[in-house]
């Protein structure tokens, strides 16, 4: 196979995925091109799910700039895809009094950066707003304008609105080759050729390698990996907002995340590793992360995780985002989107835009683009009536395949029908397996129903494509 | 097995594993005219139908059964008393009304979102695996990390097998009796790490589904990392002190593609909490009277959602006598309330039911801590009786005699157990 | 023949006493450490005829599920249970089936020593 694409996106995270959808509003031939099963499998769907506010970054950089206009861009873009985003607002409260100190610093910058609406508590306020904190911090900053999102679903919905406008998708779609190809670039794949004008490197922790396969390696990426702590539901409203520390120069510190689905979770650490496929969990993280929320609220236990994983972010030498053309004609970093990179992730797609526009790339709007996707069933959500009428009419949604959830199989099958094909990638739209038994209960019957409308046999399903077999056949259909 | 669901009932049985079946039974026998029992799997009979190994019903029937027939014999008892069962139906809620009426909400594939009421519940949901996050295994998240329980059902029911070299941490009897049934089916289970300085099974477990088959059972040791991106590829376990933290100078690596857990059962409560039932913190299961009564009046709890049995015997004992008393509550027969609590004492890690009252006969299920051997029970200055062997692996079962509560007075008798500590007589590293 | 020493966990009940038996050929001379005269007769049986109860499950056509469990109707010796399931293994059943139906009489030559469905599965499909 060899295509010609006005524009070759490498990498279906959030960056290349927000990209791809602001460009399929022009008459260009995009390709999107992802590395795993499915999109969002990588760093984003390991991200916090954080719309931050923009008050702890300086202005003096790229990923300062970029994310108060990210944050003011959620409003309407979750209401055209849909995806889990509330603006719950933001602490950072302060542990020691020397901490008040930066608290007002970073009020006074973000009130220059024209962040919404920063009020500073005093502690019997934080104890009035936030009753489960610990009794010993001395007070807080509140952000009103930081949210929480599904950072996997929009992932997906970005990605489903971009195929829907025209933007050709490819999964388990590594590059293995990058070659100048007349005015352009050929970017070569186990999947064929992808031919582009401009190629974006939007490989997230392996952009530098991908630059280097172009020959325009510019920067070297340390992956900085976090780790996160899944709290049982058992906690749901112990926080009702973000609660961070100060932040540091490495990191915005460990932090309370109560997500948009209810649960809370803890983290994440920041750790510079040398593997860029290690996202282990480890002892000692889950100590820091664990001795250090339980500073500021002594009522979280380690005994309520429910599970843990691990992301890397990828960290730049610089520090900051790596967003522009490059010596390799056509070729165009947006590499080294850290956080705050998932709230700026809108704002990179814009700014990557007018910078095509500025290389010369025509955007000629399209009038039939349709911004919106069509919101996913999500019957725990409903009203009980709505519910009862549902299954009235849709035998599916009568029958539960994920109890801890409640997710109803007309919600697996839609999930597929939006592009689930690995067991993650119904987990990571409907919910099911994501609750406190983990998938013991409703693993047989998302595999049996993801192997019935994929049309491959029960042992085909995978957790996350590649080579996450989940079982063997045994007995006779071994032998068949 | 598509019953019917029409009208209101006397009683209503959330679950149809083997607590729910022998409640619905037991209800029916004391007279209650229209019984229910909602199930959520297709077909009646819960965990025991991927049970095949035999050991269940020996004290009920007499004969040592598997669990599928242990189940088929409970359902035709249920049909044949002409109780509904109604299967593929989830209970996504329950309440109770003013008058008394207790509800639940059936989502039913083919039959949409009904309610049912009755006069009396019992709740008989059962209990779910403890997972990899309960326990922090640090590493990364390959496929090839499971519970006990699903490799159960995989092999028995689904026909897949989990991998081909097979690690197992934790020696519940789910797990043992796995570390068989996937030898059997060709795998290599190439080891059984235990936490603890005993194993968290029944003895002749270890024997017949370990050392049978030269299966190695690593005591006091544990999984402290899993390695692999996409499957399990190795795991690395250590060694673990007095304190049960792990000496990482004397880990070691296991290759292997596929870890089972078999680290505890946890009683499945959501319905119970949602209903507003009181829990014991420590059995993780409902707060019952001796007629096995819940906080809320008209809402009964047996087996495994009420605590964690080891026999499913116990389960069918403790769930037939629910019933019963659900049944009785149904048809307006009333019971003084109880007024003895019990504290569990010396030894003890917790009792149901959690009240008693003079007048009948008791049955008190208990656990203990640590091994005793010999060891006895006492309850308060009235009893003292011989046990000879106890274990936290074995659920103790004590009977309380009428007389002994009837000369009683006071408000809370205190249960202990005394005894000499047992050793882990039984080594996992012995040929 | 002289007398040998041997070590057996007993699983007659959950206690798992450690029996110590000496014995010349099949023939006890000394047993210790049972608690109960359960392990005596555990022990010589254990010596003679070491035998287990042996369920697994067999591939199923036609049935809501693909396997179905079976068992052997008597204790198998121990140390043919991997043969016999090796033989169980090559069934092939089409529901329906019926719990008690013997599948296998005379499992590894032993008269009476059948292989039965442990579960009822009804006919699904065509």
């Amino acid at each position: 196979m060899s295509e010609r694409y006005d524009v070759v996106v490498i990498g279906g995270g959030v960056v290349g995925a927000a990209i791809a959808r602001e460009l399929s509003r022009f008459r260009l031939r995009i390709a999107l091109l992802e590395r795993q099963a499915e999109v969002g499998f990588g760093t984003s769907k390991t991200n916090s799910g954080i719309i931050h506010p923009g008050h702890d970054t300086s202005p003096a950089t790229l990923k300062g700039r970029l994310v108060v206009r990210g944050n003011a861009l959620y409003d309407r873009l979750a209401a055209e895809l849909h995806f889990g985003f509330r603006r719950i607002g933001q602490l950072n409260v302060a542990l020691e009094p020397a901490d008040l100190e930066v608290l007002q610093r970073l009020k006074a910058q973000g009130d220059a950066k024209g962040v919404p609406g920063l009020e500073l508590w005093d502690r019997a306020r934080l104890r009035r707003e936030e009753p489960n904190l610990s009794r010993e911090l001395w007070g807080a900053l509140h952000a009103p304008s930081a949210g929480v999102i599904n950072p996997y679903e929009l992932v997906f919905a970005l990605v489903e609105s971009a195929e829907r406008n025209g933007v050709a998708l490819a999964v388990d779609c590594p590059v293995t080759a990058l070659a100048a190809d007349g005015d352009g670039l050929a970017v070569h794949t186990p999947r064929g050729v992808f031919r582009g004008r401009f190629v974006l490197n939007c490989a997230g922790v392996e952009s530098d390698r991908v630059a280097a396969l172009a020959g325009a390696q510019t920067f070297t990426i340390t992956p900085r990996k976090g780790e996160e702590y899944m709290l049982d539901k058992r906690l749901e409203g112990l926080v009702r907002r973000l609660v961070f520390p100060v932040p540091s120069p490495k990191t915005k510190g460990t932090l309370i995340i109560p997500t948009f689905d209810g649960t809370i979770m803890v983290g994440p650490t920041a750790e510079d590793v040398e593997d860029r496929d290690d996202v282990a969990t480890t002892a000692r993280g889950a100590a820091a992360v664990f001795a250090f929320v339980r500073r500021l609220c002594p009522s979280i236990d380690p005994r309520d995780a429910i599970t843990a994983f691990a992301g890397l972010r990828a960290v730049a030498d610089g520090n900051d985002f790596v967003i522009g053309p490059t010596s390799v004609r056509g070729f165009v970093h947006v590499a080294g989107i850290q956080s705050p990179g998932l709230t700026a992730a809108p704002a990179i797609a814009e700014h990557v835009r007018d910078l095509l526009a500025a290389e010369g790339l025509a955007l000629v709007a399209k009038p039939d683009f349709e911004p919106g996707v069509r919101a996913p069933a999500r019957f725990a959500h409903l009203a009980p009536e709505v519910q009862e009428a549902l299954a009235a009419r849709d035998p599916r949604f009568a029958r539960v395949v994920c109890r801890c959830e409640l997710v109803t199989e007309a919600e697996i099958d839609d999930a597929v029908d939006h592009g689930a094909r690995t067991l993650d990638g119904l987990k990571f739209r409907t919910r099911a397996g994501m609750g406190r038994c983990q998938g013991g209960f409703c693993t047989p019957r998302a595999m049996e129903i993801l192997a019935r409308r994929l049309g491959v046999p029960l042992h085909a399903v995978t957790k996350r494509g590649g080579g996450s077999w989940i079982a063997l056949p045994m007995g006779a259909e071994q032998e068949a | 097995m598509l019953g019917r669901m029409e009208g209101d009932y006397d009683v209503v049985v959330v679950g149809g594993g083997p607590a729910g079946l022998a409640a619905a039974i037991g209800a029916r026998d004391a007279g209650a005219a229209r019984v229910l029992v909602v199930d959520r799997e297709d077909e009646a009979g819960g965990i025991l139908l991927q049970c095949i190994h035999a050991g269940f019903g020996l004290h009920y029937f007499q004969e040592e059964l598997t669990g599928p027939e242990y189940a088929e014999r409970f359902v035709a008892r249920a049909l044949d008393r002409d109780i509904d069962v109604v299967c593929s139906a989830y209970v996504s809620g329950a309440g109770l009304d003013s008058d008394g009426t207790r509800r639940v909400r059936v989502m039913r594939e083919g039959h949409g979102i009904r309610t049912a009421r009755s006069r009396a519940m019992v709740l008989a949901m059962g209990c779910r695996e403890r997972t990899r996050g309960a326990v922090h295994i640090p590493g990364t998240r390959p496929a090839g990390v499971l519970t006990a329980g699903l490799a159960q059902r995989f092999v028995n029911v689904m026909g897949l097998l989990p991998g081909r070299r097979v690690a197992i941490l934790g020696s519940g009897d789910i797990g043992l009796i796995m570390a068989r049934r996937l030898t059997l089916e060709g795998c290599e289970v190439v080891g059984v790490f235990e936490l603890m300085p005993f194993s968290n099974g029944l003895t002749r477990n270890v024997v017949q589904c370990l050392r049978d088959f030269g299966i190695p059972l690593h005591l006091s040791t544990t999984v402290v990392e899993i390695h692999g991106r996409d499957r399990v590829e190795k795991i690395t376990v250590a060694p673990v002190g007095a304190d049960l933290a792990p000496d990482l100078a004397r880990r070691w690596q296991v290759p292997c593609d596929t870890l089972l857990l078999s680290i505890g059962l946890v009683p499945e409560n959501e319905l119970s909490q949602a209903l507003g039932v009181e829990l014991d913190v420590v059995t993780q299961g409902p707060r019952v009277s001796s007629t096995l009564e819940t906080s809320l009046p008209g809402v009964f709890a047996c087996g495994n959602v009420l605590h964690v049995h080891d026999l499913c015997d116990y389960v069918t004992e403790e769930a037939l006598l629910a019933g019963r008393f659900a049944g009785e509550l149904a048809g307006g027969v009333k019971r003084p309330r109880d007024n003895i609590r019990v504290v569990p004492g010396d030894n003890v890690r917790y009792c149901v039911p959690h009240t008693l009252a003079p007048g009948r006969e008791h049955t008190v299920y208990l656990r203990c801590q640590r091994p005793l051997r010999p060891a006895a029970i006492r309850v308060g200055d009235l009893v003292r009786r011989k046990l000879g062997f106890v274990t936290p692996a074995e659920m103790i079962t004590f009977r309380i005699k009428p007389d002994v509560l009837d000369r009683f007075h006071g408000e809370a008798r205190r249960i202990d157990l005394l005894g000499e500590p047992a050793g882990a007589h039984l080594a996992g590293a012995e040929p | 023949m002289s007398p040998v020493t041997t070590t057996l966990t007993c699983i007659a009940c959950p206690i798992g006493c450690a029996l110590r038996l000496t014995h010349e050929g099949r023939d006890i001379v000394e047993l210790a450490g049972a608690t109960c005269d359960r392990g005596a007769k555990y022990a010589a049986e254990e010596l003679v005829d070491p035998r287990r109860q042996l369920s697994t499950t067999v591939a199923v056509e036609g049935a809501r599920v693909r396997r179905l469990p079976v068992k052997a109707t008597r204790p198998v010796p121990r140390d043919r249970v991997l043969e016999a399931v090796a033989r169980i293994h090559r069934l092939r059943v089409r529901a329906p089936v019926r719990s008690g139906q013997v599948l296998v009489e005379d499992l590894l030559g032993e008269p009476g020593l059948a292989v039965v469905a442990t579960r009822s599965l009804g006919r699904v499909g065509p």
